[in-house]
Protein backbone atom coordinates (compact mmCIF):
# COMPACT_ATOMS: atom_id res chain seq x y z
CA UNK A 1 0.00 0.00 0.00
CA UNK A 2 1.24 3.74 -1.01
CA UNK A 3 2.08 5.82 2.17
CA UNK A 4 -0.42 8.51 2.52
CA UNK A 5 0.35 11.76 2.25
CA UNK A 6 -0.39 13.80 5.16
CA UNK A 7 -1.26 17.30 4.06
CA UNK A 8 0.69 19.81 6.35
CA UNK A 9 -1.43 22.58 7.84
CA UNK A 10 -0.65 25.75 5.69
CA UNK A 11 -0.05 29.16 7.99
CA UNK A 12 -2.43 32.02 7.10
CA UNK A 13 -1.01 34.31 5.34
CA UNK A 14 -3.29 36.86 6.46
CA UNK A 15 -2.54 37.02 9.67
CA UNK A 16 -2.85 40.43 11.07
CA UNK A 17 -4.47 41.98 8.05
CA UNK A 18 -7.70 43.23 9.26
CA UNK A 19 -10.04 44.66 6.07
CA UNK A 20 -8.64 43.32 2.63
CA UNK A 21 -8.53 46.63 0.26
CA UNK A 22 -8.83 46.45 -3.20
CA UNK A 23 -6.15 49.08 -3.11
CA UNK A 24 -3.45 46.85 -1.73
CA UNK A 25 -2.21 44.79 -4.98
CA UNK A 26 1.06 43.60 -3.33
CA UNK A 27 -0.87 41.93 -1.05
CA UNK A 28 -3.56 40.77 -3.33
CA UNK A 29 -0.82 39.58 -6.32
CA UNK A 30 -0.28 36.84 -3.56
CA UNK A 31 -3.67 35.13 -4.14
CA UNK A 32 -3.53 35.40 -8.38
CA UNK A 33 -1.33 33.05 -10.49
CA UNK A 34 0.65 34.57 -13.42
CA UNK A 35 -2.38 34.03 -15.35
CA UNK A 36 -4.08 36.62 -13.12
CA UNK A 37 -6.58 34.28 -12.04
CA UNK A 38 -7.74 33.86 -8.12
CA UNK A 39 -6.12 31.40 -6.70
CA UNK A 40 -8.06 29.10 -4.67
CA UNK A 41 -8.45 28.10 -0.99
CA UNK A 42 -6.64 24.67 -0.94
CA UNK A 43 -3.60 26.78 -2.15
CA UNK A 44 -4.25 30.00 -0.25
CA UNK A 45 -4.89 28.23 2.84
CA UNK A 46 -7.17 31.16 4.00
CA UNK A 47 -10.21 30.90 5.82
CA UNK A 48 -13.67 30.58 4.24
CA UNK A 49 -14.51 34.08 4.70
CA UNK A 50 -11.43 35.62 3.96
CA UNK A 51 -11.44 33.69 0.81
CA UNK A 52 -14.56 35.41 0.15
CA UNK A 53 -12.91 38.92 0.97
CA UNK A 54 -10.47 38.53 -1.23
CA UNK A 55 -12.10 37.74 -3.83
CA UNK A 56 -14.16 40.33 -3.47
CA UNK A 57 -11.26 42.58 -3.11
CA UNK A 58 -9.43 41.08 -6.65
CA UNK A 59 -12.86 41.72 -8.24
CA UNK A 60 -13.05 45.48 -7.65
CA UNK A 61 -9.22 45.92 -7.95
CA UNK A 62 -10.15 44.41 -11.73
CA UNK A 63 -12.58 46.46 -12.30
CA UNK A 64 -10.78 49.55 -11.74
CA UNK A 65 -7.61 48.01 -13.79
CA UNK A 66 -5.44 47.48 -10.75
CA UNK A 67 -5.19 43.93 -11.71
CA UNK A 68 -5.73 42.52 -15.20
CA UNK A 69 -8.52 39.95 -15.88
CA UNK A 70 -6.36 37.84 -17.57
CA UNK A 71 -2.57 37.97 -18.53
CA UNK A 72 -2.29 37.07 -22.24
CA UNK A 73 -4.73 34.16 -23.63
CA UNK A 74 -3.24 30.63 -24.32
CA UNK B 1 -25.06 60.34 6.03
CA UNK B 2 -22.83 57.86 4.81
CA UNK B 3 -19.21 57.31 4.22
CA UNK B 4 -17.39 56.72 1.07
CA UNK B 5 -14.27 56.00 -1.18
CA UNK B 6 -14.68 56.96 -4.36
CA UNK B 7 -11.45 55.75 -6.90
CA UNK B 8 -11.52 57.78 -10.26
CA UNK B 9 -9.37 57.48 -12.92
CA UNK B 10 -8.80 60.16 -15.15
CA UNK B 11 -7.36 60.75 -18.55
CA UNK B 12 -3.12 60.60 -18.56
CA UNK B 13 -3.21 63.48 -21.18
CA UNK B 14 -3.98 66.06 -18.44
CA UNK B 15 -1.73 67.70 -16.49
CA UNK B 16 -1.41 66.14 -12.95
CA UNK B 17 -1.77 69.14 -11.70
CA UNK B 18 -4.82 70.01 -12.58
CA UNK B 19 -6.04 66.98 -11.47
CA UNK B 20 -6.82 68.62 -7.45
CA UNK B 21 -8.72 72.15 -8.78
CA UNK B 22 -11.11 70.16 -11.15
CA UNK B 23 -11.86 67.11 -8.22
CA UNK B 24 -12.42 70.08 -6.20
CA UNK B 25 -14.77 71.58 -8.30
CA UNK B 26 -16.87 68.28 -8.93
CA UNK B 27 -17.01 67.82 -5.35
CA UNK B 28 -18.68 71.42 -4.37
CA UNK B 29 -22.14 69.01 -4.75
CA UNK B 30 -21.10 67.35 -1.97
CA UNK B 31 -19.72 70.10 0.37
CA UNK B 32 -23.42 72.27 -0.92
CA UNK B 33 -25.40 69.36 -0.37
CA UNK B 34 -23.94 69.44 3.28
CA UNK B 35 -21.83 66.17 3.37
CA UNK B 36 -18.30 66.63 4.15
CA UNK B 37 -14.41 65.79 1.93
CA UNK B 38 -11.84 64.13 4.08
CA UNK B 39 -9.22 63.21 1.88
CA UNK B 40 -8.31 63.81 -1.59
CA UNK B 41 -4.97 61.79 -2.31
CA UNK B 42 -3.59 62.16 -5.69
CA UNK B 43 -2.08 58.59 -6.64
CA UNK B 44 -0.40 59.91 -9.91
CA UNK B 45 -0.10 58.44 -13.61
CA UNK B 46 -0.13 55.13 -12.86
CA UNK B 47 0.00 51.88 -15.75
CA UNK B 48 -3.70 49.99 -16.66
CA UNK B 49 -3.81 46.49 -16.46
CA UNK B 50 -5.80 46.81 -19.82
CA UNK B 51 -6.33 49.66 -21.58
CA UNK B 52 -9.51 51.49 -21.02
CA UNK B 53 -11.09 53.58 -23.62
CA UNK B 54 -7.69 52.83 -25.93
CA UNK B 55 -5.31 54.34 -23.16
CA UNK B 56 -3.08 52.35 -21.06
CA UNK B 57 -2.62 54.79 -18.34
CA UNK B 58 -4.20 56.42 -15.85
CA UNK B 59 -4.16 59.20 -13.51
CA UNK B 60 -5.41 57.56 -10.43
CA UNK B 61 -7.48 59.99 -7.39
CA UNK B 62 -8.87 58.28 -4.41
CA UNK B 63 -11.34 60.47 -2.28
CA UNK B 64 -12.89 59.94 0.93
CA UNK B 65 -15.93 61.32 2.04
CA UNK B 66 -19.18 61.69 3.71
CA UNK B 67 -22.40 62.43 2.12
CA UNK B 68 -26.47 61.26 1.77
CA UNK B 69 -26.30 58.77 -0.91
CA UNK B 70 -28.42 61.15 -3.37
CA UNK B 71 -25.90 63.21 -3.51
CA UNK B 72 -23.02 60.86 -4.04
CA UNK B 73 -25.37 59.28 -7.20
CA UNK B 74 -25.31 62.85 -8.35
CA UNK B 75 -21.27 63.07 -7.97
CA UNK B 76 -20.64 59.65 -9.73
CA UNK B 77 -23.29 61.01 -12.30
CA UNK B 78 -21.49 64.16 -13.16
CA UNK B 79 -18.25 62.65 -13.31
CA UNK B 80 -19.09 59.88 -15.88
CA UNK B 81 -20.62 62.51 -17.63
CA UNK B 82 -16.92 64.09 -18.08
CA UNK B 83 -15.05 62.94 -21.20
CA UNK B 84 -11.65 63.21 -19.17
CA UNK B 85 -12.65 60.74 -16.67
CA UNK B 86 -11.91 57.27 -17.99
CA UNK B 87 -13.83 55.25 -14.65
CA UNK B 88 -15.10 55.84 -11.08
CA UNK B 89 -15.34 53.12 -8.07
CA UNK B 90 -17.63 53.92 -5.23
CA UNK B 91 -17.40 51.66 -1.98
CA UNK B 92 -18.64 51.88 1.45
CA UNK B 93 -15.39 50.41 3.23
CA UNK B 94 -17.39 49.32 6.22
CA UNK B 95 -19.47 47.14 3.87
CA UNK B 96 -15.98 45.32 3.50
Amino acid sequence: MKPRRVPRKKSNPLLGVGYIDYKDTDLLRKFISDRGKIRSRRVTGVTVQQQRQVARAIKNAREMALLPYSSRAR
Amino acid sequence: MRRYEMMVILDPSLDERTVQPSLDQFLTVVRNDGGSVEKVDVWGRRRLSYDIAKKSEGIYAVVDLSAEPATVKELDRQLNLNEGILRTKVIRPELH
